[in-house]
């Protein structure tokens, strides 16, 4: 017999089920060694039914990861079906194509038992500090180069370390104990959400949460796709283009087709750009994450982020396109693509929902990582650090400033920076009329000046974008300031790590976003 | 007792809407309270109201008040709330003068494409950057230059400011540039200037910055207060000083107050934390939830081991739709506390899911409750509590104001209509989610701090909390409330209660066996003698003052440090191998594991100065003390306990008819003036010593395991 759930008492539960996932989250972020995740907050757990479906994710974290573990999980239990877990055991992968696309991003699957049986799955993805490889950046030829693959594999057997995969990864790894004690706080916290999943349980005298969560997608599926069938069917199309450092042009085309019979969503990116040579080929997973994640916020950002309110929204893209990525294609920078993808549809959702809609912004944040040797020859590392340009100006309200968007990630302290390496800072202000004009003016960019106080050469893994195309206005708003990277004085031009020498100066000048609307007349009045 | 040995203590303390003031012989523990509406244009002349409405009715001359007067207050949220603060300058390292505009970059929803930020405290105009430079490792490397100084006078007084915030990069690790310019600008400016690594003395430019800012905005605020506050005093013949309540439950004189107002912003729960604190020890609760609701926002404060926990952030003002991230997160220490938007006055809704929701917007008190009759019509907690026969609409505020049943039902049948449910099931349904709202909100606050609250004990205040308790203790497995007396004005009480005492902290890094014993007694030799001035300037004599030490601490590598309390004394009581011990004990407890082969880090270290206090025990209020050991309801009434289930007919008790040693059985109802207990099937209620209501039940034994 399944059980029902009248409206309150479905609030209750849903609420209890979010309150899990979150208490797991701050668990995570609290134990992390990597900076990424305790200073910018770049993890995402999430909660899963016996099928691998999302029900509930923690309020953290990034559109990106969060999305590609609603994926993930599909991917790991083909691996390693339910049926053939026993107590005590946990998953764990970065496979690229499988999960969130890059390397770097480590997941970690905890099943969650009652009564002796599998009742649901916690998982968590976090950024790590380091996987071995090229490292951060977009230089690597091929995702081997990239670092270490760890494919789907038990971290845990019984209970107990599998030590032969632990020998692996701790092996191939630069900083081993950065690695092990992440390692541990996923384990830790995949333990938390599984005590509070159980507890949740017992409160409630429920055996498992398969009716649950059947509720819980349910609902939201039928809440999207009655969003969608309000809206007027047709195709609506968009391109948006990106240029990166060394002079390469991205070309993302997005066809959005509203379906309201079906209430679906398809939106389908054929016609954008082939592979890149570079690592900033983004796979299907991540695409569709941020695809996803776009769509949402304009239709109904208040529907909880599960797999009934994705399951609307299909996202098609031409295989070994920039969009989804084939093996070897390497991917450590996917983020550039993916991040940008946004601009590209909401661009086209701008035709159907304009006061949702807002202008292009500057996409991805630039991240950098520096190393080199200090005078008496150790080695430094800084862990990666990102920083934000202007979003687009709204249909009421002007652009963030030197805000991140899409993503949820904050930017690193500078004091945190300079305490970890011997970078030193000259400037972080924001960029003077960076900002589209409009009705609505795009918020501003901003400028980053620094310099590494060593008397060696240094290196510097740098990703940045839109240095040429600058960020469209919409409906009239003006285009905002491109971006500009340059060493002293003299532009940038590869994607690639480049070495620098003593005192040289490096200057980021991330672009502004665009304006909304005709801009007024000035002395009008 | 004759006059010459009452020893008569005072406490104020300013709320949003009423200021509360206590009146305690420490000879006797005579208790005197009074409650006064919050007047925020002037607010000393709700204080003058207050206390003398108070001294009148206990019949004590200002001049019988020798001892300290303690002052908490929410003056400093409510003027960074409003904004209504003074005009601050800000001083920065060249090139960083749009931190306080960058913020950390954050957007603190991800969905949401509308969200906004507050403005900051001090506009870009009236910020100035100026040429210097301090590196990670504490070297100067460019210092301020006379001249550049001069100029910033210039620009400084032509913006007529009247308190200037100065924080450079990297001051943290040394603070010398920030204090040769800040003298400088207090010598020539004739205003008040704060330097960052006094108010917030800790790596991360954007909070320190943004600390060091709110404060030099309220500077101007609190300082003329607590002038006109003592001049007041004085002229009227107080003989105590006045020491100040500040976030973290320290105490400390005006005087020092004045200069970090920022301390001062979670003063008034702070309060209320130390009144928890002293009930957990008197009634040897090792965990004891503080659980207060009031009308628009509940609060959940734990405190372990007599005890609350401290944070060093805190999110003031919160400005885009109460969202966590909309508002200043000041670096300052305070007690860790959560609160939440969901109060006697959070409004009930159906979301796009059809589901039922409640808070965080509120009804506010204008217009109120639908039941308040000022023409609210959405339904609000405290509707549902009236439907479901939880408050007697003839006997709120004792029957000071009449509640309208009619209202309340016909807001709820509302919402009942759109779910699909009975009206009287969907009240039930109301008060099921705001209290699994808080229960939540109070886990995830014991999560924070790597506890299980299963089981903990709760004590109820707030207009609301009694209301509410029981149900949120069933929701966190807990088997014992208590509602103490003079619940409504226990912040106040708190402050009586608590030694005085300040907590200092300065940062020197170093793997744990790396620091000399030299380096380490440099800090604390310094940290000791500010706790000695701090305390002096309390009235403190030396011979009373204290030692605790602690160290902040974490596996190196780690970027979030623990706090461990390594003993106390006038000299620092730990090794090498003890530090360690209790480092991984407390790492344990939080996180559930050890990291073995990985050094251990100190990045902070602590100094707490506290005075040595005797203790003060209450006396029973009068009606209690006098009041017969046999429960007897006055009447009795149908009151809701599940949703489905039918009324039941429940006993309702006077308060002040419970003498001590009276037991009873739930369900009941218990009223008094201010509140309204509302005890649960299952539950039983002695009156204590005290005059205490402690609930009790039985509680199945609970399948997981104790963390």
């Amino acid at each position: 017999m399944t059980r029902t759930f009248d409206p309150i008492e479905l609030e209750v539960l849903w609420q209890s089920l979010i309150a899990t996932v979150n208490e797991q989250a701050k668990a995570l972020q609290r134990a992390a060694f990597s900076p990424i995740v305790r200073e910018a907050g770049d993890l995402a757990n999430a909660l899963f039914d016996r099928e691998g479906r999302m029900v509930a994710q923690a309020v953290t974290g990034t559109p990106g990861h969060i999305n590609s573990l609603a994926r993930a999980a599909t991917a790991i239990l083909e691996e390693y079906p339910i049926d053939s877990l026993e107590p005590g055991d946990i998953l764990v992968t970065n496979d690229p194509y499988k999960t969130a696309g890059q390397l770097l991003d480590v997941t970690v699957f905890s099943p969650v038992w009652r009564n002796q049986h599998v009742i649901a799955f916690v998982g968590s993805t976090i950024h790590h500090t380091d996987v071995g490889g090229y490292g951060i950046g977009a230089g690597a030829r091929d995702v081997f180069e990239e670092g270490l693959w760890i494919p789907i594999c038990k971290l845990l057997v019984k209970g107990e370390r599998n030590k032969d995969v632990w020998k692996f990864i701790l092996s191939n790894v630069r900083q081993p104990d950065h690695m092990a004690g992440d390692l541990h706080a996923q384990i830790a916290s995949g333990e938390v959400g599984s005590q509070r999943l159980n507890a949740l349980c017992d409160a409630h005298g429920l055996d498992d949460i398969d009716a649950l969560g059947a509720e819980i997608i349910r609902r939201s599926e039928d809440a999207t796709r009655a969003t969608i069938r309000a809206l007027a069917a047709g195709t609506y199309e968009s391109s948006a283009t990106l240029d990166l450092a060394d002079g390469s042009i991205i070309e993302i085309k997005c066809a959005i087709t509203v379906d309201p019979v079906a209430g679906e969503i398809i939106v389908d990116y054929a016609g954008s750009s082939g592979a890149s040579p570079y690592g900033i080929n983004v796979v299907k997973n991540y695409t569709h994450a941020y695809t996803t994640f776009a769509v949402r916020s304009v239709l109904n950002p208040e529907i909880p982020n599960n797999f009934g309110s994705l399951a609307p929204i299909k996202v098609e893209a031409p295989e070994g396109s920039i969009v989804n990525a084939v093996s070897p294609a390497p991917c450590t920078a996917r983020h550039v693509v993916g991040m940008f993808l946004p601009n590209a549809l909401i661009k086209a959702l701008a035709q159907i929902q304009p006061d949702q809609a807002m202008a292009e912004g500057s996409g991805a944040v630039w991240t950098m990582q520096v190393s080199g040797n200090h005078d008496d020859g150790r080695p430094f590392i800084t862990a990666m650090f990102t920083y934000a340009g202007g979003v687009g100006a709204r249909a009421a309200k002007p652009g963030l400033s030197a805000t991140s968007y899409p993503t949820g990630v904050a930017a690193v302290p500078i004091e945190v920076v300079e305490a970890s390496a011997p970078v030193r800072f000259l400037r972080k202000a924001l960029r003077p009329d960076s900002g589209g004009r409009g009705a609505q003016v795009g918020g501003l960019g901003q400028t980053i000046e620094f310099t590494v106080d060593t008397p060696r050469p240094w290196q510097l893994n740098a990703v940045t974008s839109r240095l040429a195309i600058a960020p469209e206005g919409i409906f009239g708003g003006e285009a905002g300031a491109a971006g500009s990277f340059s060493v002293n004085g003299e532009p940038v031009t590869t994607q690639a790590r480049v070495t620098l020498q003593p005192g040289d100066v490096v200057r980021l000048d991330l672009p502004g976003g665009g304006g909304y609307g005709e801009p007024v007349a000035v002395g009008a009045d | 007792v004759t006059e010459s040995l009452r020893d008569w203590r005072l406490a104020v303390d300013i709320g949003g809407t009423f200021t509360d003031v206590v009146l305690l012989d420490g000879a006797t523990g005579h208790v005197v309270v009074d409650k006064t509406l919050t007047t925020p244009s002037a607010p000393l002349d709700g204080v003058r109201t207050g206390v003398t409405q108070l001294l009148a009715k206990a019949g004590v001359r200002p001049s019988d008040i020798t001892r300290p007067i303690v002052h908490a207050t929410t003056l400093v949220t409510n003027a960074l709330i409003e904004g209504k603060y003074g005009r601050a300058g800000l001083v920065t390292t060249s090139g960083f003068g749009d931190t306080l505009l960058i913020r950390n970059e954050h957007r603190y929803d991800m969905y949401d494409l509308q969200i906004e930020f507050p403005d900051p405290p001090i506009a870009r105009e009236n910020t100035f950057e100026i040429d210097e430079r301090t590196s990670a490792e504490g070297v100067v490397l460019t210092e301020p230059s006379p001249a550049a100084i001069d100029a910033l006078v210039a620009q400084l007084v032509a913006r007529e400011v009247e308190s200037v915030a100065v924080c450079f990069l990297n001051s943290y690790a040394n603070p010398a540039n920030e204090r040769a310019v800040a003298e400088q600008l207090e010598k020539q400016l004739g205003v008040p200037v704060c330097v960052s690594a006094e108010i917030s003395p800790q790596i991360r430019e954007y909070p320190r910055m943004i600390t060091t800012a709110c404060n030099a905005v309220t500077m101007p605020v609190i300082g003329p207060y607590l002038d006109e506050l003592q001049r007041w005093l004085a002229a009227e013949g107080f003989g105590g000083s006045v020491l100040m309540m500040l976030s973290n439950g320290g105490v400390v004189s005006a005087a020092d107050a004045a200069r970090v107002p920022i301390r001062l912003v979670e003063s008034g729960p702070a309060a209320g934390a130390l009144a928890g604190s002293w009930f957990a020890k008197r009634l040897g609760e090792d965990r004891l939830l503080c659980f207060d609701m009031g009308g628009t926002t509940a609060k959940s404060c734990l405190i372990e081991q007599h005890e609350p926990e401290l944070t060093n952030t805190f999110e003031v003002a919160r400005m885009y739709r109460f969202k966590k991230g909309s508002g200043f997160p000041v670096s300052v220490p305070s007690v860790d506390l959560v609160e939440i938007g969901a109060g006697g006055g959070s409004l009930a809704r159906v979301d796009d899911l059809g589901l039922l929701k409640v808070g965080p917007e509120s009804a506010g008190a204008d217009p109120g409750p639908a039941s308040y009759g000022r023409g609210g019509t959405k339904p609000a907690v405290t509707d549902a509590d009236v439907l479901l026969g939880y408050l007697d609409p003839d006997f709120f505020l004792g029957g000071d104001m009449q509640l309208d049943r009619s209202a309340a039902d016909a807001a709820v049948a509302a919402v009942a209509q759109r779910l699909g449910l009975a009206t009287i099931d969907t009240a039930a349904g109301i008060h099921d989610v705001v209290n699994q709202n808080m229960a939540a909100a109070s886990r995830m606050h014991g999560v924070e701090q790597g506890v299980d609250l299963r089981g903990v004990s709760v004590i109820a205040f707030g207009g609301a909390g009694p209301v509410h308790a029981c149900a949120v203790a069933d929701l966190l497995e807990s088997s014992r409330v208590i509602f103490p007396v003079n619940a409504s004005v226990l912040s106040a009480f708190g402050t009586l209660v608590s030694p005085v005492r300040i907590d200092l902290a300065r940062s020197l890094v170093g793997l744990l066996g790396s620091i000399t014993v030299d380096q380490r007694e440099r800090v604390l030799g310094e940290l000791r003698a500010e706790g000695r001035r701090v305390l002096a300037a309390a009235g403190v004599a030396e011979s009373d003052v204290r030692f605790r030490y602690g160290i902040d601490a974490r596996y190196a590598g780690q970027g979030n440090e623990i706090t461990i309390w390594v003993g106390e004394g006038d000299e620092w009581p730990g090794d090498e191998a003890t530090v360690r011990d209790d480092f991984e004990r407390e790492y344990r407890r939080i996180y559930g594991l050890t990291i073995p082969d990985v050094d251990v880090e100190i990045v902070t270290w602590r100094v707490s100065a506290v005075a040595h206090m005797d203790t003060v025990e209450p006396a029973v209020p009068e009606g209690v003390a006098h009041a017969s050991a046999e429960a007897k309801p006055h009447r009795s009434r149908p009151v809701v306990y599940h949703r489905g289930q039918p009324a039941l007919d429940v006993p309702v008790y006077r308060r002040e008819t419970l003498g001590i040693g009276a037991r009873f059985d739930g369900p009941a109802i218990v009223e008094e003036r201010e509140t309204t207990a509302v005890i649960r099937p299952g539950w039983t209620v002695e009156v204590a010593s005290d005059g205490s209501l402690i609930a009790t039940r039985d509680i199945p034994q609970t399948t997981g395991a104790d963390r």
